[in-house]
């Protein structure tokens, strides 16, 4: 996150625009793109940040800054430095144009790789949460098995077996097939897939076990001494600024997948802010452990999202990719983890008020109901309609957004893994059945 | 369970009038808002309400936005209005959502886009038959002549058992209003009145976004304050509401290509028998559909039992969770999946998918034309009026059109959009449009989709409580 000069803001915001419209028409037409330089960049965003950006009063005074956020694959021995420097020699004009309006950045005679990583390396900013759709696949990899899916896809077209023949047969015949490309000589190593770990979820029930007595004192007490005091919310959707509104509009729906960039204050006092970190951890341990198999929060559409603690952690800043358009992952939030964000947003200002603390939500997987009754939490993410408003009103119109693979959707992806996988087992008739219907 | 106020509620959203064979729907706009307004004072008893005994002709009223705004509706009321209603049908964004390209490009639509008339409210008459409607229409046309002017008419039929032209039954599978008095259904399709009218509970117990009177103009008298108990906040007096007991409706004019839906499919078979062909198409076009052309759903029929069967009680996880039957991307299963919804279990599935209805008001219009493998030539343009009522035009009618229909990510699919209604004509380069029928070992897919269905006119309409229409005769 970069300090902009109050002087230079319109030129970035020229330069930003710029750059959103070539690469939206290099991805229209399927050229190559600047961004696709960086071969190792799965999403990029440029967000300007400012006074503007909060729906309500930020908790400290803010400038005008510009924040990038990538998602990128490790590569070396110093992921971050190799990243940096990918992106500070690949996308040097873009570095340069649109830091050259912050203030501190080197000036032209004083540009050199290390100068602008180094400016680059002195705004950043650690992650508190993060969230990855498919763990351990890099942007090659995607690719390469997206291409080998088409081709197995194509095989199968051209080739019509009887009815009668086993599906062992016809696994037997697309991995033959595979094996005279050599193109796909890459796909006989298995794709590592990450698993569960049971080490540190089974630690963590333990750990919510024993701490139990004290998590529902902590619970009710939050509840009985804050959020019963919090102001009711009642905004709607219809009262909601149609100028924002249209401004985020205007990028949403081009491709099957979409970003959202969100930011939100939190509410003051400790107890929040502990509550807050609490479930941040919380979402850190299971994002990293638990949450490896393309769902967050059972969510099934979200390639990366992130939470991110700025301004002397008394504000969070929230984003994500997911596939298709705002109104369907809102909604996925709402059903199927409304408990989880409520948990965690309901320690920022004006958040539609819950009727009772996530308490089961601690336990993943724990259902939220009992038999005969509705859930246990009402309110919150739950209050659908001033759940949603609060959601558009906290969004931040993102400047520039890019993505390598916008037609893979993260089920898509997942299955490609799968499928490069399963073509080197030797599988039984069921099995082999299944694997059929991947495709 | 909460009772409709059915003397307030407009009828067409909990009578669909089947049995009247002619309907017709007066796209109109205000010439002179008094006397606009005064006709509405004088029509309002004569709407006819849910709770009214059937006659030989009924009429109900809709408004755009643009319509209300004509009347004098106050911006700040207005903003209190849904996005959607507000903006209307025809926006940049909205285009993408709905995937109104090319044919469908409102810039060529017949009614509704931004080349032609403006369209402010609309009439919509009921009658056992046409002489019925046109008498009764003389009548209304001299109480609204200095007022408003009709700028196009739609002529809507109902054919023989239910069928459509592309030869399927339709609407079999309508949800049922809790609270409407009418008779409950069953296997999930009793929904929460809030799904379909304001001032009500929906599927998340909470209340949908209304229509408050946040300036007071116009009698507000006559008005009931809101069920959610909202207040300004400095007088702490509650608002009224004009959505209580109102609706939206969603019209779309969809121009239907029956010789070239079945040309098509017969081009796909490979059987060289004529007879055999038409079979085979008749199988894809029930696989593309979910249904068989008699409504049978594929789930219980794997054959064609060649008869009107109008069953719905059945779910897709024990009977069919391989897509086996029914196709993952076949138009009922995605329009409904009852109880697979994404990855959730059965449970959940049948609570998320009651939160995306809505309730199915169609006419066809053009000959009186029921198409079949064997009989694909209409004479003249026909088409479905697709209409349909929801109290959240986003997270139903358009979450359904976008999310479940045009994406060709639905579920784990890779390139299958809705085969009626979601195929592009001119789809992003290397974004190829296929249907995928799950086989038992291998599947079965077609290629290079196309498109059928073509919208030529459309709009979104609010359907206000017989109160709310003597309301905005006042403002």
């Amino acid at each position: 996150m970069s300090e902009v000069k109050e002087d230079k803001l319109g030129t970035l915001k020229t330069r930003l625009e710029e750059i959103r419209v070539s690469l939206l028409n290099s991805q229209l037409a399927e050229g190559p793109t600047e961004f696709g330089k960086v071969s190792t960049l799965h999403y990029g965003r440029w967000v300007i940040l400012s006074r503007d950006s909060f729906r309500d009063e930020p908790a400290i005074p803010v400038g005008i800054r510009l924040a990038l956020s990538t998602n990128y694959d490790g590569v070396g021995n110093d992921h971050e430095d190799y990243h940096l420097t990918e992106l500070v020699t690949k996308l040097t004009k873009y570095i340069d144009d649109l830091y050259e309006c912050c203030v501190g950045y080197p000036e032209p005679g004083e540009r050199t790789e290390d100068s602008r990583k180094n400016f680059l390396k002195k705004g950043m900013i650690r992650t508190s949460a993060f969230y990855i759709g498919a763990p351990g696949r890099s942007v090659s990899q995607i690719h390469q098995e997206d291409a080998l899916h088409q081709h197995i896809w194509k095989f199968l077209q051209n080739n019509k077996w009887d009815e009668n023949t086993p599906a062992v047969e016809i696994h037997r015949a697309i991995r033959q097939e595979i094996d005279s490309k050599p193109e796909f000589a890459w796909s006989k190593e298995k794709a590592g897939v990450q698993g569960i770990k049971w080490g540190p979820l089974i630690a963590y029930g333990l750990l919510f076990i024993v701490m139990l007595p004290l998590i529902i004192v902590w619970l009710i007490y939050l509840f009985f001494f804050h959020e019963l005091w919090d102001k009711k919310v009642t905004l709607a959707q219809s009262e909601l600024n149609d100028a924002k509104i249209n401004e985020l509009k205007k990028v949403e729906d081009i491709f099957p997948q979409n970003q959202f960039t969100q930011v939100a204050v939190l509410k003051p006092g400790f107890a929040r802010k502990l509550n807050f970190r609490i479930w941040m951890l919380r979402t850190k341990v299971l994002a990293g452990d638990v949450f490896v198999k393309g769902k967050l929060l059972n969510i099934p559409t979200i390639h990366f999202a992130r939470w991110v603690l700025i301004d002397n952690n008394k504000h969070v800043l929230f984003y994500s990719n997911f596939d298709g358009n705002w109104e369907q992952y809102l909604g996925d939030f709402i059903d199927q983890s409304g408990w989880g964000l409520t948990a965690i947003f309901s320690n920022t200002v004006k958040f539609p008020r819950t009727n009772f603390m996530g308490v089961l939500g601690i336990i993943p997987g724990m259902p939220l109901t009992f038999p005969g009754t509705k859930f246990v939490l009402t309110g919150g993410a739950y209050d659908e309609e001033h759940f949603l408003a609060w959601s558009r009103s906290t969004q931040v119109p993102t400047q520039v957004w890019y993505c390598p693979y916008r037609h893979l959707s993260i089920k898509n992806i997942n299955n490609n893994t799968e499928i490069r996988n399963e073509l080197r087992h030797d599988l039984n008739e069921k099995q082999a059945k299944l694997f059929l219907k991947r495709f | 369970m909460t009772a409709l106020e059915l003397s307030e509620i407009q009828s067409f959203l909990l009578n669909d009038y089947k049995e009247m064979s002619c309907s017709k729907y007066y796209l109109m706009q205000v010439k002179d808002a008094v006397a606009a307004k005064s006709f509405l004072a004088a029509i309002a008893h004569g709407i006819t309400h849910a709770n009214a005994t059937s006659g030989d002709t009924s009429l109900n009223i809709g408004f755009t936005s643009n319509g209300l705004k004509q009347l004098g509706y106050h911006e700040t009321n207005m903003h209190s209005f849904s996005r959607e209603f507000r903006e209307g049908m025809v926006t940049a964004h909205r285009q993408r959502l709905l995937g109104d390209f090319e044919s469908s490009n409102p810039s060529i639509w017949q009614w509704g886009g931004p080349a032609n008339d403006r369209v402010d409210l609309m009439l919509l008459v009921f009658g056992k038959d046409e002489a019925t409607v046109e008498n009764f229409y003389k009548e209304l046309k001299q109480k609204f002549e200095p007022g408003l002017s009709v700028v196009h008419t739609l002529d809507g039929r109902t054919l023989p058992n239910d069928r459509e032209h592309f030869g399927f039954r339709d609407s079999i599978s309508q949800p049922v209003i809790k609270g409407s008095g009418v008779k409950a259904s069953g296997n999930n399709n009793d929904i929460d009145p809030g799904e379909f009218v304001l001032g009500y509970k929906n599927e998340y117990t909470v209340y949908p976004d209304t229509a408050l009177l946040k300036v007071a103009q116009g009698k507000p008298e006559l008005l009931a304050d809101n069920a959610e108990g909202l207040a300004d906040e400095q007088t702490k007096v509650k608002y009224k509401d004009v959505g209580r007991n109102g609706t939206y409706f969603v019209l779309r004019q969809l121009q239907q290509d029956v010789n070239g839906f079945w040309e098509f499919l017969k081009k796909q078979s490979t059987e060289a028998d004529e007879n055999n062909r038409n079979e085979d198409a008749t199988l894809l076009a029930a696989k593309m559909m979910g249904r068989w052309p008699g409504g049978a759903p594929l789930v219980k029929y794997d054959k064609n039992p060649g008869k009107d069967v109008e069953e719905n009680d059945f779910n897709y996880l024990k009977e069919d969770a391989s897509g086996n039957k029914c196709p993952f991307g076949a138009h009922t299963r995605r329009m409904n999946p009852r109880d697979v919804f994404e990855e959730s279990p059965p449970k959940v599935s049948l609570n998320l998918t009651r939160r995306h209805r809505i309730m199915r008001r169609v006419r066809s219009y053009g000959e009186d034309f029921i198409g079949s493998a064997e009989n694909h030539q209409p004479n003249g343009e026909v088409g479905l009026l697709f209409g349909c009522f929801n109290a959240n035009i986003s997270k139903q009618f358009e979450f359904l059109q976008y999310t479940w229909a045009n994406s060709p990510k639905f579920k784990r699919l890779y390139a299958d959009p809705d085969p009626f209604i979601g195929v592009r004509e001119d789809p992003e380069k290397k974004m190829e449009q296929i249907f995928t029928m799950p086989g038992e070992t291998t599947n079965r897919v077609i290629t290079n989709l196309q498109r059928f269905v073509h919208v030529k006119g459309g709009a979104y309409f609010f359907f206000p409580s017989i109160t709310s229409i003597k309301f905005l005769a006042t403002i």
